[in-house]
């Protein structure tokens, strides 16, 4: 029923603040996302280039490897379900 | 998994070069085993092998096969590298998209002919100090140095705090040596930082093919 009222509002022009609110919270939310994905992504690299350097053992390496790995395949699911996105049927 | 949830074979490919004579088999070094060939569309080829339709993650071990192939194809020729994870349904659609994308595989080519692409990267020591100066120097010298030899080089993402540069050069093969006495030169000099240089790669950063249908616009 909000969600039909939000959309009505938004339609002829009005909105309601603490909609509003709500939405631009999805919206950060979903910019998280983003860029955590990309955050880990650097981190892999980063991991790689440290035991290229002998700053690591290898069993050191291969399990941060794993576990980033786990990391990003799990953000990347999140940001594929585009939870910030609302469908806006009425445009505008 | 059961017949059915089996995802379907298609066409994987690794990189594009210019066309040998004949169909050309790289051997059986493909994702899954697959044997690795060629298929020619007018002057250039598809470096191919049989694979599943399905989408290909970053995390699987495919990505360091894609790699190998290129590797290997590369020790003779120039290849136009493709993003990894490019899968056609069946030889028809690979040949419309080579059609659609004939001119900037050209155009690619040219590019990357006779060259290949060797990396850079310039890492702080752990717990490093009074090192400000040197830095500044460091990244000069090196990218005025190395810039000389070079054909073109390009400036890449800072993934970590100790990274203080991490540069690609795009490198005629006659002027390879030549390129590493220099890197040499320089990572004696600067031997209180950590330098790593890699290579010789396929110029991924200086071309980079992801293929698609026409309609998406065939290659960029």
């Amino acid at each position: 029923m909000f969600l039909l009222d939000d959309i009505f509002l938004r339609s002829i022009g009005l909105s309601i603040p603490g909609f509003d609110m709500i939405w631009n919270f999805e919206q950060i939310l979903n910019f998280a996302y983003k860029e955590r994905a990309g955050e880990i992504k650097d981190r892999i690299k980063e991991n790689r280039v440290l035991y290229e350097f002998g700053e690591m053992t290898k069993e050191e390496y291969e399990s941060e490897d794993v576990e980033l790995k786990r990391q990003l395949r799990l953000a990347e699911r999140v940001e594929d379900m585009d939870l910030g996105t609302r469908i806006d049927i009425l445009g505008g | 998994m059961s017949k059915a949830e089996k995802p379907k074979s298609g066409i994987y490919v690794y990189c594009l070069i210019r066309s040998p004579e004949e169909k050309k088999s790289f051997g059986t070094i493909g994702i899954g085993g697959e044997e690795v060939y060629t298929i020619a569309y007018r002057d250039f080829a598809s470096v191919v092998s049989k694979a599943a339709m399905k989408s290909y993650d970053a995390g699987e071990g495919e990505v360091e096969v894609h790699k190998e192939v290129m590797g290997e194809v590369m020790k003779n020729r120039s290849v136009l590298p493709v993003a990894y994870g490019m899968v056609f349904k069946n030889k028809k659609l690979l040949s419309v998209a080579m059609k659609a994308g004939y001119k900037a595989v050209k155009k690619a080519m040219k590019t990357v002919d006779g060259r290949v692409e060797l990396g850079i990267k310039i890492f702080l020591p752990k717990d490093a100090m009074d090192l400000d100066g040197k830095i500044d120097r460091c990244k000069l010298d090196f990218m005025g140095d190395l810039t000389k030899v070079a054909v073109d080089s390009k400036e890449l993402k800072l993934f970590s705090d100790r990274l203080l540069l991490n540069s690609a050069f795009l490198v005629e093969r006659n002027k390879i040596d030549e390129f590493s006495a220099r890197v040499g030169v320089l990572g004696n000099e600067y031997g209180d930082l950590k330098t790593q240089y890699s290579g010789p790669w396929p110029p991924y950063n200086f071309v980079d093919i992801h293929i698609m249908g026409k309609k998406r616009g065939g290659f960029r």
